[in-house]
């Protein structure tokens, strides 16, 4: 029975597993580094080891040190969050080395899916179907308007040696074919000295949309549903919820047995996600799995009801799944957005510094994962993801509106956060309708730009609250109570009462 | 002399004509604010005006320079008193460029790609920093000599921090 785990992160998902552990009467231990001595993840834990100066590559990346304070404490298990070591095949293997339960996969899964060509190749033998293309170069052209034909226009004709887009073409005519493969080698050759080249369908218009799965060590595999997140920047997912406005039954049911046959097919245990590219008439493909609880994990969570850390801590347990496929259904609309200390005003710049202010939003339907606090300086050494916002309602338009809402009450001061971008999306009708895929931010980026246009009075407003505070901090002001609240009147009134017995 | 504000471009007179505890008389430009206004939260202002309640959020970079947001908006404002006046009317005599090179935010020296005495070319790279695992590059617009190098790298450094003087 595990009684103690070392969660070998920082933030919020530290916090995360932590809550999980306190509600199951486990004992948290955390790590930390130079810049995280006043964190709330070490102030939350039970215990507390520091592990190495600020950059992670000294700390929570270090594989040796992070063992020798699960020793010192003795945790018998590791949580490792997601991002640093969750998804490192040496540590998973050294952790088995050293007794100690690593709650996460096999080194052999992670190795495994983590190789883009093998875990094609094992899919492929799984029957999960992957994005339709050749894997060797192509010698004849006969054979490749032949293959072409078959998966259907249009495709990419890529240089095996490729990268930065050189030795690429996308063809969607017939016509174009030849020409194309032909341009596409002598680009390879030039740029690579290969002119090997190969097809892949080309997605149109793509979705990404990701499987929750988990599965015991007794060969028990689930699937909890789908969750869209298709709102993305430079490949960063920045809004995710599920159920898919796109989706419907037949094909969901559909994509969750694949996704539970790639599961199996690498003898998955614990919690993990198998990700598609979709299109819009639902064809999908395998794109990646990631062994590890995803940040977007609380959607599933909210939707389905399961807590997926205390499933990922009962599965390294040895324990079976407490549920059956045939249990699990999803219940409502779940929306999280991810709050980033970026300006999004001034091209998504990062934005370091102390939060000066934070009020959290609450209220029915509003979870809020987050490890930050007013005073605390936010370490430039590590991502810039601050909270996660989510959401519940029992129809997507009502999650929406409370999503709304719940961005309006929350306020950060201090720094720039992603707040006004994230409120600006929930008004965009391609997300209001549903209808969006992962072009959504780059084909509304008008409609997502901070409205330069306002009134002349808002603008007053916000000049006279800067000017009165600019007066406030003058010295001749500083004694007097100059727009300040009288915040002793509850003071005041307890004196009074005292005084008059009311 | 009074106030001015500077809102983007901006530029208007601002004075305080009365004070009557939370509520003030304000002239901004030629239009008068008779406004209830108090710091309800540490940088945050809460304003009633005509039954109208606004929240204005500030951080101060500089003790006059402000970035305000509202609901929907954000402005960058600063006070302009007798000092500021002086110190623009100054630099206007010598050059529009800054005299040296500074990130908006905290961060650590990356690379540092010139050194003393070396003579750069507009658009030029000559530092990157990183801020929570994203590099930025800096570079010149002008062609400028290189002066001075204070900081070295794998320095930390705060916002606003002279990193490398230019001539």
């Amino acid at each position: 029975m595990i009684k103690k785990i070392l969660i070998a992160n920082r933030g919020e998902i530290a916090i995360r597993v932590m809550r999980s552990c306190r509600e199951m009467g486990i004992k948290s231990v955390a790590v930390y580094s130079e810049a995280d001595r006043t964190s709330l993840h070490v102030r939350y834990a039970d215990e507390a080891y520091f592990i190495g100066p600020s950059p992670s590559n000294e700390s929570y990346l270090v594989i040796d040190n992070i063992i020798e304070a699960a020793k010192i404490s003795g945790a018998d298990a590791i949580h490792p969050g997601y991002g640093f070591l969750s998804e490192n095949a040496e540590f998973s293997n050294r952790c088995e080395k050293e007794g100690i339960i690593f709650i996460g996969p096999s080194s052999y899964a992670i190795n495994t899916m983590g190789d883009k060509i093998t875990a094609r190749k094992k899919m492929l033998s799984a029957n999960v179907p992957v994005v339709p293309g050749t894997t060797e170069p192509i010698t004849d052209i006969k054979e490749a308007i032949k293959y072409i034909n078959e998966i259907g226009l249009p495709v990419m004709i890529k240089a095996t040696a490729g990268g930065g887009g050189k030795g690429m073409r996308l063809v969607a005519k017939e016509e174009d074919i030849v020409s194309a493969v032909t341009s596409a080698k002598s680009e390879a050759l030039a740029s690579f000295s290969n002119g090997d080249v190969y097809i892949e369908k080309y997605i149109n218009s793509p979705h990404h949309i990701e499987f929750q799965i988990v599965a015991d060590k007794h060969g028990n595999c689930v699937h909890l549903f789908e969750r869209e997140c298709s709102v993305q920047r430079r490949h960063q997912k920045v809004v995710e919820e599920t159920p898919s406005p796109i989706m419907t039954d037949k094909v969901r049911a559909e994509m969750g047995k694949h996704a539970v046959a790639a599961a199996k097919a690498v003898n998955y245990a614990g919690a993990g996600t198998i990700e598609f590219i979709t299109d819009n008439d639902l064809n999908y493909y395998f794109l990646e799995m990631n062994t590890r609880l995803q940040v977007e994990h609380p959607i599933t969570e909210r939707v389905v009801g399961v807590d997926l850390v205390r499933t990922q801590i009962n599965i390294a347990n040895g324990d079976l799944l407490e549920f059956k496929q045939e249990d699990l259904k999803q219940n409502g609309h779940a929306i999280e957005v991810r709050i980033y200390a970026e300006d999004p005003d001034n091209n998504f710049m990062p934005n370091p510094g102390t939060i000066e202010h934070i009020t959290e939003p609450l209220g029915l339907g509003v979870r809020h994962d987050g490890y930050v606090f007013a005073g605390y300086k936010i370490p430039i050494y590590y991502d810039p993801m601050i909270s996660k916002l989510i959401v519940w309602g029992s129809t997507r338009h009502e999650a929406i509106e409370r999503l709304k809402r719940a961005l309006y009450a929350y306020k950060i001061t201090g720094i720039k956060t992603s707040i006004p971008f994230l409120s600006r999306i929930l008004d965009v009708p391609d997300f209001v309708n549903g209808n969006y895929n992962t072009h959504f931010i780059q084909d509304n980026e008008e409609l997502l730009k901070l409205k330069k246009k306002s009134s002349q009075r808002v603008e007053d407003i916000a000049s006279i609250a800067v000017f009165v505070d600019f007066l406030a901090n003058l010295n001749k002001h500083k004694d007097q109570r100059f727009c300040k609240p009288q915040s002793g009147s509850w003071k005041a009134f307890g004196r009074k009462r005292n005084v008059t017995r009311l | 002399m009074g106030y001015e504000i500077k809102v983007g471009d901006q530029q208007s007179d601002i004075k305080l004509l009365n004070v009557d505890g939370n509520v003030m008389e304000i002239l901004v430009g030629d239009r008068n604010y008779k406004v209830d206004i108090l710091e309800a939260e540490k940088g945050i202002y809460s304003i009633i005006y005509e039954g109208i309640s606004y929240n204005v959020e500030l951080i101060s970079k500089y003790k006059k320079k402000y970035t305000a947001t509202t609901l929907y908006n954000s402005y960058d404002i600063e006070v302009i008193d007798a000092e500021t006046r002086y110190k623009n009317s100054r630099k206007k005599s010598e050059d529009e460029d800054s005299a040296y090179i500074s990130t908006p935010m905290p961060g650590k020296i990356v690379k540092i790609l010139v050194k003393e005495g070396d003579k750069v070319k507009g658009g030029d790279t000559v530092i990157i920093v990183s801020a929570m695992k994203m590099e930025s590059e800096y570079k010149v617009v002008k062609d400028r000599i290189i002066t001075k190098v204070l900081v070295k790298e794998g320095d930390n450094i705060e916002g606003d921090q002279p990193l490398i003087m230019l001539e």
